[in-house]
């Protein structure tokens, strides 16, 4: 009796994590499948296997998209924000982790406070910010609005790091004769290494994928990101759709590069701020 | 005092950039989208003061009333239904089963492919002719499916909510870590006491990692009331105005040149998400979000 239990109770466990993993990846595998199909194919069966792979999509979704020039902005912008983020955090992380000055509590807690703003408030305000430092419509306009927003979660997740380098080394460091800058540069950045790449991958995989204020701050199609982009896919390419979802999978293979690579980081990232708190 | 620390000069000149950018981008528009709501303002002329009107005129607005209404449906969705599915998944991979660390990246694929893409995904599944969903559906009843998810009144918040709520990735791992943080002892006790699995489940995991459980409710239900994204691409806030909701709205208003009016939508966003932020916390009982040092 025990054991027909134990057996239904396993057979609904496993029913249920299934689900959930079908949900997460048949969807996916099922676009990929389709931008391997011809147009009449995809109309005819739209859950059979491609007769032919063909990778004719993909060429049309490089060439009426220009994914190249997407592609391009997109790299640009996601890896100038994730530096000039890490670099203002790691700074500001350096100096409330290992200097002693007033407010500095107050301080930190204020900038780790801000993960809780509901940035999409600030349509308004960032759009004015933005027309009046005189960036409407530039790459670094996205740049220098991504940069800042992930200013809270690298803060919080640098200084963590920072915060647990032993002071000792950085005394050693001092009878050396090693400068303020030094220290920051020559010791505590190196130690604080997989910090900086956890706040990184974050920083860049949320610029990589940020929508709203791409489409709010820019307009011409030169400075527009692979995101922003693949929104117009759908007037675009009209009803060739195995072409669209071909494009729409150039899009996504970035974020999935990176995560196959990071994805310890990311998850340890993720926890690390949620579970402090 | 920074006059007592001899590196004062550099201390300031490394808090310079964050404190530059920090004020810019959270703390000047805080009080820049309270202002202009009392405004009314086309974005290039000069504001003109008109007190509360765009709240009032707003609160008439039977959008309004519709967005609203949506997204607390969205919010009590992802609190409660994705975080009760969350909860679930965490609990039965904290203890190990087979696979367990490939069913969590996997779990997690979602969240890190862009919305837009996740979107045309969906987009694509949902669609009436070709879309997946209908195709399945005519697989298992044999009868011939072509409904419009995302075009008929009934079905297009569900579709879109639905979704949403299914990716439980990101919550999931954010309980799992609270999960595996208890000792293993704990339970190693409670069987040699003879408890049940679900009594060890119920009556230790639960109320330990409750706080976690409690802290990802109020930034689902956060989510919720910010939600933009999946909607402007799956429906644009159609048909008619039925799945529109208030971030949709300021968008549409900034569109339309009114942004005193999109700065009051802007506003009640914040002062709501405040609300639910400390009320849930204060209710259900939660250490603080952030704040603390360690």
């Amino acid at each position: 009796m025990k054991t027909l239990r134990a057996v239904i109770t396993n057979l609904v466990k496993w029913a249920y994590l299934l689900f959930f993993f079908a949900i997460a990846v048949l969807p996916l595998i099922w676009l990929i499948l389709t931008s391997f199909k011809t147009e009449a194919e995809f109309n005819a069966y739209p859950l059979a296997l491609p007769a032919v792979w063909q990778i004719q999509n993909y060429i049309n979704a490089v060439s009426v998209a220009k994914m190249h020039v997407l592609f391009m902005n997109s790299v640009i912008i996601a890896t100038t924000a994730t530096l000039l983020n890490i670099m203002v955090t790691s700074l500001a992380s350096f100096v409330v982790s290992r200097e002693e000055f007033p407010f500095r509590q107050s301080l930190s807690n204020v900038i780790v406070a801000g993960v809780l703003m509901p940035i999409v408030a600030f349509m308004v305000p960032y759009l004015a910010i933005i027309r009046n430092l005189g960036l409407y419509d530039t790459r670094a306009a996205l740049i220098l609005t991504y940069a800042a927003i992930n200013i809270p979660i690298s803060f919080f997740l640098i200084k963590s790091f920072m915060v647990n380098i032993p002071k000792d080394l950085e005394d050693a460091a001092i009878i050396d004769g090693c400068s303020f800058l030094q220290r920051y540069t020559k010791v505590v950045l190196p130690l604080s290494r997989s910090g900086l790449v956890t706040a990184g991958t974050l920083t860049f995989i949320w610029s990589w994928n940020e929508f709203i204020y791409a489409l709010l701050l820019t307009s011409s199609s030169s400075v527009r990101t692979i995101q922003l982009g693949i929104s117009f896919f759908t007037t675009q390419f009209r009803s060739d759709y195995p072409s669209m979802y071909a494009a729409v999978v150039l899009a996504m293979i970035p974020s999935i590069i990176v995560y196959v690579f990071f994805h310890d980081k990311i998850i340890s990232g993720l926890t690390a701020g949620a579970v402090k708190g | 005092m920074l006059v007592k620390n001899k590196n004062w000069k550099w201390i300031i000149i490394f808090m310079i950039p964050i404190t530059a950018m920090y004020t810019a981008f959270f703390i000047y528009p805080f009080g820049f989208v309270f202002f202009s709501s009392l405004n009314s303002w086309n974005g290039i002329s000069s504001m003109e003061f008109v007190g509360f009107e765009n709240y009032s005129k707003l609160l008439q607005a039977s959008t309004l009333q519709i967005s609203a209404r949506n997204n607390i449906i969205w919010s009590l969705s992802l609190g409660f239904l994705q975080i009760g599915l969350a909860t679930i998944i965490a609990f039965i991979l904290a203890r190990r089963p087979r696979f367990w660390k490939t069913l969590r990246t996997v779990y997690f694929v979602p969240k890190v492919i862009s919305g837009v893409a996740i979107a045309m995904l969906w987009k694509a599944v949902y669609n009436a002719e070709y879309g997946a969903l209908n195709a399945v559906l005519t697989l298992i009843t044999g009868q011939e499916w072509s409904h419009n998810w995302l075009g008929a009144f009934n079905t297009a918040l569900p579709a879109i909510i639905a979704q949403e709520v299914m990716y439980i990735g990101y919550f999931m791992i954010i309980i799992l870590a609270g999960v595996m943080s208890i000792p293993t002892s704990y339970y190693e006790a409670a069987e040699i006491d003879g408890a049940s699995v679900w009594q060890q489940e119920t009556l230790i995991t639960l109320p330990v990692v409750w706080g976690i459980i409690v802290t990802a409710m109020t930034l689902a239900m956060a989510y919720g009331l910010r939600h933009f994204e999946a909607t402007f691409l799956m429906t644009g806030g159609g048909p008619g105005h039925s799945t529109s909701t208030l971030a949709l709205m300021m968008y549409d208003k900034i569109g339309a040149r009114k942004l005193g009016e999109a700065s009051t939508i802007g506003t009640i966003l914040v002062v709501v998400g405040f609300f639910v932020i400390v009320t849930l916390n204060k209710t259900l009982g939660s250490k603080s979000l952030t704040g603390e040092d360690q």
